[in-house]
């Protein structure tokens, strides 16, 4: 088990590196190459002789390898990810005001997602094509199809404005803990983020159900006499909680992506609205500096999904330790 | 009867019914499938026929100015005029004719850049497998949107790059499905036995992996289409899409919306069910694939 976890670890760490490279080389490519903000800055004043005058002193005209190797040394050892020339902050300091905001938005609708997706799957799956499945099933294939940002105004009309009258908007500023102090007004973000991913989520758990369901061990519980909900919670449940496991910790990429969506629907400043400005207004550095951090984000889910699911399901912690 | 019309009749109940011609029974048998795939054909063949063959303004917004805006659907205007006094049902059409295009576009591309990658990673295996997919789940751990928006804020907004960016992005999905499905094919007997009688590699691809892999591969397909126009919605609606004075679905359904609390309707509930129902029956097309391409489904 600890050696299969310490394996995990060390492709992650990989791929972080792979993640940071691309991240790093991007501005290569815009306008102006690395060279952009020096123009941006300067605006009218940008001269050759200014910009590079400019360039130098901000360190841009070092060669690739030195600055990729003074951004992943500073990102390890500082988490320093750069400068926003922009707003004229650092992104760290950026990034340090948003995180609890969004994690807290992504982090309710995930575990929201679990407690109503997986009881939902269990039950579809027991009640195959019945009326309640088919509802369902078709339930999940319209939320599946809607997008994001259309479900979330479509919320915000029914249940804002025409009945229930729920607040339309989480509370502006930026407390991070506004989740907690004013929950009434998250009913419908969080709602909403969280229907998009029980769409998929208790559609798999579905299928994996009805797999398991067929499978001999199921069906010698039936005969040795078992009651339906005992098979169905200790035999089909435990073998089905495994792919579930892996399927929610690779929805995470997913989740990020529609908390922007929803963060920009409903005016809740968090990384992703914050994403979008700089990316409207072309501040590159915090575009970067947040895709790498949700990436990292993204990478701690999946292990925590590996170890989780080593935890789950026994055979998998002999095989680890055999290997 | 003759005793050569006697083999002749034996032999013609004996002839197997070619295979694409069982899928295609399988396929059709699957109702939903069908009116999706009748749905789809109609639809583009509207958004691409209606604007030319009867054209209505849709870009001038001089002329749009004579116009009334945001007008109850009347017999001028079937489905009504939008806040700028553009024709809207004109106007579902001739946004449906980029999001479409750029839809099936993406995803050909998608598709067709997922295979080969996923395909090399899993014939060749070993260290290239590796590295190949260490760099796929790099990819991979950065949530889409994300990556599209950074993509988009380097390298600008035009048309062509909206596809290609989509296309060679969307890829990774695709190609670790299709990469299994080559590494499982490779180690089956009949690609084993081909290797061991000198057949090359480029022929145990094109004869074995490939064709035994195509059914994920169309399955896949269809999918990523579906993706394609959402994630280009979604693109539209954050003023990202397709750039004035051209549309698309997407940043239509957001000014749409946003004449929802107004009561203006129909600029946004026509719409909104043209659009989903365009994903879902590409999803149903793919479901029923699926079932196509499953062998034990087939009738022999």
């Amino acid at each position: 088990m600890f050696s299969y976890i310490l394996r995990r670890l060390g492709q992650s760490v990989v791929v972080l590196l792979i993640v940071i490279v691309i991240t790093f080389s991007l501005p290569y490519f815009q306008p102006h190459g690395i060279l952009a903000p020096a123009y941006a800055v300067l605006g009218a004043r940008s001269t050759p002789y200014n910009v590079h005058v400019w360039a130098f002193q901000h360190g841009l005209l070092e060669s690739y390898w030195t600055r990729l190797y003074q951004y992943i040394f500073q990102l390890v050892f500082h988490f320093n990810l750069g400068y926003s020339y922009k707003q004229e902050l650092s992104v760290r300091s950026i990034i340090a005001l948003y995180v609890p905001r969004t994690v807290w938005l992504a982090l309710s609708a995930l575990i929201l997602t679990v407690i109503i997706a997986v009881p939902l799957g269990i039950f579809q799956a027991s009640r195959r094509n019945t009326a309640v499945d088919y509802a369902a099933t078709g339930t999940a294939f319209v939320l599946y199809a809607i997008p994001t940002f259309l479900l979330c105004l479509l919320a915000i009309e029914f249940f804002g404005f025409h009945s229930f009258h729920l607040p339309i908007s989480p509370p502006e500023g930026i407390a991070p803990w506004a989740i907690f102090t004013d929950p009434k007004s998250f009913i419908l973000p969080v709602g909403c983020l969280t229907l998009l991913s029980v769409a998929g989520i208790s559609r798999f758990m579905r299928g994996t159900v009805l797999e398991v369901l067929v499978q001999d061990y199921v069906r010698t519980a039936r005969a040795k006499g078992c009651s339906p909900l005992r098979v169905l919670w200790r035999h089909s449940l435990r073998n089905a909680l495994g792919p579930i496991v892996t399927i929610l910790g690779l929805s995470i990429p997913a989740l990020f992506g529609g908390a922007l969506i929803v963060e920009y629907v409903f005016n809740y400043s968090g990384l992703g609205l914050q994403t979008l400005n700089a990316a409207l207004s072309f501040d590159v550095p915090i575009v970067l500096g947040i895709t790498i951090l949700v990436s990292i984000f993204t990478l701690l889910g999946n292990l925590a999904a590996d170890v989780a699911l080593g935890l789950i399901d026994p055979r998998l912690r002999i095989q680890g330790s055999s290997k | 009867m003759t005793i050569a019309d006697s083999v002749a009749e034996y032999s013609d109940q004996d002839v197997p019914v070619p295979l694409w011609r069982q899928r295609l029974k399988v396929f059709r048998a699957n109702k939903l499938a069908i009116a999706s795939c009748i749905y789809i054909i109609v639809l583009a063949a509207a958004c691409f026929l209606v604007p030319h063959l009867h054209p209505t303004n849709q870009t001038n917004q001089a002329i749009a100015f004579n116009t009334p805006q945001n007008e109850t659907p009347s017999s001028a205007h079937w489905l009504g005029t939008d806040s700028n006094g553009f024709d809207e049902l004109g106007r579902i059409f001739f946004g449906g004719e980029y999001s479409l295009t750029l839809g099936f576009l993406a995803g050909f591309i998608t598709i067709v850049v997922g295979t080969i990658y996923g395909m090399i990673a899993g014939f060749v295996g070993g260290v290239v497998d590796a590295v190949m997919m260490r760099l796929l789940d790099a990819f991979l751990s950065i949530p889409y949107i994300f990556l599209l928006i950074t993509l988009i804020t380097v390298f600008g907004r035009s048309t062509v790059f909206l596809i290609c960016i989509i296309g060679f992005t969307g890829w990774w999905g695709n190609s670790r499905i299709i990469r299994g499905d080559a590494l499982l094919i490779r180690n089956l007997d009949y690609a084993k036995a081909s290797t061991s009688m000198g057949a090359s590699k480029m022929h145990v691809i094109k004869s074995h992996v490939f064709p035994n892999s195509i059914s994920n591969i169309v399955t896949v397909a269809t999918f990523s289409v579906a993706d394609a126009i959402l994630f280009l919605s979604a693109l539209g609606f954050l003023g990202l899409g397709i750039q004035p004075p051209q549309t698309d679905w997407g940043t239509m359904l957001q000014s749409g919306a946003a004449q929802i609390q107004n009561g203006f309707w129909w600029e946004v509930w026509p719409l909104a069910v043209i659009f989903i129902l365009v994903v879902v029956a590409i999803n149903y097309i793919g479901d029923a694939l699926r079932d196509a391409f499953e062998v034990r489904l087939l009738e022999r």
